[in-house]
């Protein structure tokens, strides 16, 4: 059951911030006209938080609700990492997003990324509004710098945060396999014993789901419309995949661990899991569920293929890793080792990966103006 | 009658059912009966300015005859679908008896031209009185009756965790309406 408590009282730490979010709203290029009658609320849903704690060495205790009663420093912090980091992400995305809008291919899609970037800053504010009222100086200066980090000048916290995201393509693929990372971490976050942040979750899992769906049907739009070789979008997934993985950490993480113990972040399935969690593979569990989500939607993305038409696959989560076991290993989409020297291991990317010759055919051809690569959607009001 | 039942929500009644929407959303939609495909090519085909050729699409899936009635009407009809803002349901009323008549019908119609009105599905009603929420049995578009039907709908989708929200290529109106039309049958 979901009851959401919409906040209409903040905190002046946060009404601080509230001001330094206009202002990064202008630096951005992010009109707040836009916003149409969009407002930004914070919402949370404390029913599905849940009182007491769920998992690690304090399960069966109450949940946190204010910073007082957590019983150590190194908790605290730990708390705060989460929330800047996933705060991070937020406007991070928004940052590489928002010059789409001018080259949406239909107003649905329009439409749609703008609900997005609004529903990112939004999340973006829950967890500013968390850092500034539950965490004091330290927390003010952690959402402070929520705005202060860039993405296009390649300071946001996360590698894929930094990425470019130039065209449609990308960012179908964006809100698909990143988004979905992003989907995967709030899930975890949604049984944390910090019960604010707890409760935060299931608000903005709510409007993560039409991210995800915006990604997917993108995605599957394009494979319907036909016009851009399937072949070739099977490039911009190579890349994408190994970047999505790359997010859930290192394996055998001590911080995942350590995470775990302290009962602020659970596992994707932790509610439904009726096994003990292996503390030391935390993140390479999660990596697994996120690897086995993407191969049974690629499977649906694929079905609307024209005759002829090669089938769209994930590819193996070895190919080109840049955290983990598989980290500057040599391996193929297919996931088998790479005998080779390194002319040939460069001749083997340029051939599976996005190269600027593809990206300047997309953009010239395939995505040109006039040519309807995308499935038409009518935007309804 | 609405406002009684939102306040009259047992919030314990809906919590069985919010723990399977995605297992019965799945049954019902994916059925072979309910056509998925077909549902899922009509929320892109169907769109503005609206053709007898998309308002027949809809029939066929439906499985409905087709519609019998004249040139007027069906401007009418065409006009009312391209005026009405979701939730309003008050406009019914500018509608000539013959274009009411059929609840099913026509809250497909709106359901393919706006994506929010609920398709009217008596297993779906049934599903609704499981939950505390009796909604009369009608063949007609009653403003209110229908009225009643999305707005609880809607309401049940606010008060659905996360764990309902699928990512799938259908409104979250058709989500809880397909998952309340299998619970309806059970």
């Amino acid at each position: 059951m979901s009851t959401t408590e919409i906040v209409e009282k903040y905190h002046p730490n946060f009404e601080g911030w509230i001001q330094e979010f206009q202002e990064w709203q202008t630096r951005i290029g992010f009109d707040p006209a836009w916003l149409g009658d969009y407002r930004f609320e914070i919402r949370f849903d404390w029913d599905s938080a849940g009182d007491e704690i769920e998992f690690g060495d304090f399960s069966g205790m109450p949940k946190w609700k204010r910073r007082m009663q957590i019983p150590q420093q190194n908790i605290i912090d730990a708390i705060l990492t989460m929330v800047s980091v996933q705060g991070d992400t937020e406007f991070a995305s928004v940052e590489q997003q928002n010059h789409l809008l001018a080259t949406a291919p239909t107003e649905y899609d329009r439409k749609s990324a703008l609900r997005i970037m609004c529903e990112e800053q939004r999340h973006g504010w829950q967890m500013a509004y968390l850092l500034c009222t539950y965490f004091g100086e330290q927390g003010m200066r952690e959402a402070a710098k929520l705005l202060e980090r860039n993405a296009q000048d390649g300071t946001r916290l996360l590698g894929s945060f930094n990425a470019p995201i130039d065209h449609w393509l990308d960012f179908f693929c964006f809100t698909h396999f990143i988004d979905r990372d992003g989907k995967f971490q709030l899930k975890m976050l949604s049984t944390s014993s910090f019960q604010p942040l707890a409760a935060s979750m299931g608000p903005m899992l709510k409007e993560e789901s039409f991210h995800l769906g915006t990604g997917a049907n993108g995605l599957r739009r394009i494979v319907k419309a036909g016009v851009i070789p399937l072949d070739f979008l099977q490039k911009y997934i190579n890349k994408w995949v190994s970047t999505g993985l790359d997010l859930f950490g290192t394996d055998e993480s001590t911080s995942a661990e350590w995470a775990y113990v302290y009962g602020v972040k659970g596992r994707y399935d932790e509610r439904e899991s009726e096994m003990d969690a292996d503390r030391e593979h935390l993140n390479e569990a999660s990596r697994g569920l996120y690897f086995d989500e993407l191969k049974a939607e690629m499977v649906r993305i694929s079905k609307g293929r024209k005759e002829g038409e090669p089938e769209l696959f994930i590819p193996s989560d070895k190919f080109n890793r840049g955290i983990g076991m598989y980290a500057g290993k040599r391996y193929t989409v297919k996931g088998d080792p790479f005998e080779g020297s390194d002319g040939e291991w460069d001749e083997y990317l340029a051939g599976i990966l996005p190269s600027d010759a593809d990206e300047k055919l997309l953009m010239d051809e395939y995505m040109a103006p006039g040519v309807e690569w995308i499935q038409y959607r009518e935007w309804r009001e | 009658m609405q406002t009684l039942a939102l306040l009259a929500v047992d919030k314990e009644k809906l919590r069985p059912f919010f723990s399977r929407v995605p297992e019965l959303f799945e049954q019902h939609h994916h059925d072979s009966g309910q056509k998925p495909e077909m549902y899922e090519e009509l929320l892109y085909k169907v769109h503005r300015p609206y053709t007898n050729d998309m308002l027949d699409m809809i029939d066929d899936w439906m499985g409905l005859e087709r519609r019998n009635i004249s040139g007027e009407q069906e401007i009418m009809l065409r006009l009312f679908l391209l005026a009405i803002r979701y939730p309003d349901t008050l406009l019914f009323d500018s509608l000539d008896d013959i274009l009411v008549n059929d609840v099913r019908r026509l809250s497909a119609y709106l359901h393919f031209s706006s994506h929010t009105y609920t398709i009217w599905d008596n297993d779906t009603r049934k599903g609704l009185a499981k939950l505390g929420f009796e909604i009369p049995d009608t063949d007609k578009a009653d403003p209110f009756i229908y009225g009643a039907y999305v707005g609880t709908i809607e309401l049940i989708k606010d008060l659905a965790p996360f764990t309902c929200f699928l990512e799938h290529d259908v409104p979250r109106q058709r989500l809880f309406q397909a998952a309340l039309a299998a619970y309806g049958r059970e």
